[in-house]
C-alpha cells in the first residue's frame, strides 16, 4: 500500500509554480518553525493555496473570521510555498504525511525544501541570541549550506517531522535542509524563530525584517501556549529525547 | 467527572487567571521548576512554597483580552498567571532560590533529606 494515499494534499486556486522553495514549519520544539513560517506568511502576504487532509489527523477544524478551515494549511505563491499547522501532528501521521508532502513537492518541481525547527538548549535562558545549525539531505543541499556559511550539525540524532521529511525528500531526489535554532524545548520561542528567519533569509532573500517578531514576542507566546502544550504531549512518542543522545557510532 | 474534565480542561479559567506553561525536572538533590511568564515583570511574581507544594501567582503588566473566540463567544480578560504544583517528595522551602530572566522564572527547590551513612559489613 502506498502510505502517501493516507494523506491528501488538496490544492486550491491555480498557482503556476516556478521551481518554488518550500518552507515546512510544522509544530516541534519551541514552535520555532510554526512561529517563523506564520510570520513569513504574514509579512509576505502569502495566500492560502491548499490544505492537507488525512484520516490520521485529529477530527478538528479551525474557524478564522467566521470561516471554516483545515488546521493543516498551505500558503504561498509561484516562488515560495509554506506548510503550516495549528494543531500538533499525531506521531502516527508523520510517515504518510512526509511521504505525501515530498510527492507533492516533487510534482511542483520544488528546488529546495527547508524545514525550520528548533534545537533544544537546556541553557536557553542564558542565550541572548540563539545560534542556528543545519542539516542537509544530499550533496547539493550540503553545498548550498556551505556556500551560505551555515553551521552544520556534525553528529547526533534528529527526530520528528523534519527528520523524516529529510529522508522522504532524499527518496524523491529532492534537496532538503533543516535549519535548527537553539530554543526552549517546551516554551514557544519567538527569539529562536527570529534567528531562524535571519538564517532563512540567506536562502530566500525576501527581506523579512524580524523587528516586529521580536516586539510581538510576548503576544505570540501567549497565543502559542495551547499548541505548545499539545506538541509537548506528543514529543515522547516522537522520540524527541533521542536528540539528546550520543550516537553509538559517534566519530 | 472524568468525561467532563476531558472535554472542558483548559489552560484558562473564568477567574481571570491563565495557567502558565511550566516544566518540572527532578535533578536528584533538587527539583528544578521553570515557568513561562510572558508580559510579567519580576516584581509582580509571588512564589509561595510549602514542604510539598509551590504556588506561583504572576500579575501581567497589561490585561489580555480575547473576544469572539472558542465556546464562550464573548469578551474574556486575564490579569495573571496562577499555578500550584504538588511534588511527590518533600522540599526544603527555606533553601529554595529563584531567578527571572526574559520572561522565564526558574526555581531551584532542594529536596529535604536526612543523610544516612550506610556502613559496609
Amino acid at each position: 500500500m502506498n502510505m502517501g494515499e493516507l494523506v491528501r494534499i488538496v490544492e486550491e486556486g491555480d498557482v503556476v509554480y516556478n521551481n518554488p522553495i518550500v518552507l515546512e514549519g510544522l509544530p516541534d520544539v519551541g514552535l520555532v518553525g510554526t512561529i517563523a513560517a506564520s510570520y513569513a506568511v504574514e509579512k509576505m502576504g502569502y495566500k492560502e493555496i491548499g490544505y492537507i487532509e488525512s484520516d490520521l489527523f485529529p477530527p478538528v477544524m479551525v474557524i478564522h473570521k467566521g470561516k471554516l478551515k483545515s488546521p493543516f494549511r498551505i500558503y504561498g505563491d509561484e516562488n515560495v510555498v509554506v506548510v503550516l499547522s495549528e494543531v500538533a501532528i499525531p506521531p502516527n501521521a508523520i510517515y504518510p504525511l512526509t511521504e505525501a508532502l515530498a510527492d507533492w513537492f516533487k510534482s511542483i518541481n520544488a528546488k529546495l525544501v527547508i524545514s525550520i525547527t528548533g534545537l533544544p538548549a537546556k541553557d536557553r535562558m542564558d542565550i541572548e541570541k540563539p545560534e542556528v545549525f543545519a542539516v542537509g539531505n544530499n550533496e547539493d543541499a550540503m553545498k548550498t549550506l556551505k556556500a551560505k556559511q551555515v553551521d552544520l550539525l556534525e553528529e547526533g540524532f534528529i527526530a520528528g517531522t523534519y527528520a523524516i521529511m529529510q529522508r522522504e525528500c532524499s527518496k524523491k531526489d529532492l534537496s532538503a535542509i533543516a535549519l535548527l535554532a537553539q530554543c526552549y524545548p517546551v516554551y514557544p520561542d519567538p527569539g529562536a524563530a527570529a534567528s531562524a528567519i535571519e538564517s532563512l533569509e540567506k536562502f530566500l532573500e525576501l527581506g523579512i525584517d524580524v523587528a516586529e517578531l521580536n516586539e510581538r514576542a510576548e503576544e505570540i507566546k501567549l497565543k502559542a501556549r495551547d499548541l505548545m502544550r499539545q506538541t509537548v504531549l506528543s514529543a515522547p512518542e516522537m522520540q524527541k529525547e533521542v536528540e539528546q543522545d550520543i550516537p553509538f557510532m559517534y566519530q | 467527572m472524568e468525561i467532563e474534565r476531558g472535554i472542558t480542561k483548559a489552560m484558562w479559567g473564568y477567574d481571570g487567571n491563565l495557567e502558565p506553561l511550566y516544566d518540572v525536572e527532578d535533578k536528584g538533590s533538587e527539583i528544578l521548576v521553570t515557568f513561562d511568564l510572558p508580559r510579567v515583570k519580576k516584581e509582580d511574581v509571588k512564589i509561595n512554597t510549602t514542604e510539598d507544594t509551590i504556588e506561583v501567582i504572576a500579575k501581567m503588566s497589561n490585561t489580555i483580552c480575547w473576544e469572539r473566540w472558542g465556546g464562550i463567544q464573548k469578551r474574556i480578560t486575564f490579569q495573571a498567571f496562577k499555578k500550584q504544583i504538588r511534588f511527590p517528595v518533600h522540599i526544603d522551602p527555606e533553601k529554595a532560590t529563584a531567578s527571572f530572566k526574559n520572561g522565564i522564572l526558574r526555581i531551584n527547590l532542594p529536596k529535604m533529606r536526612r543523610a544516612v551513612l550506610i556502613g559496609i559489613d
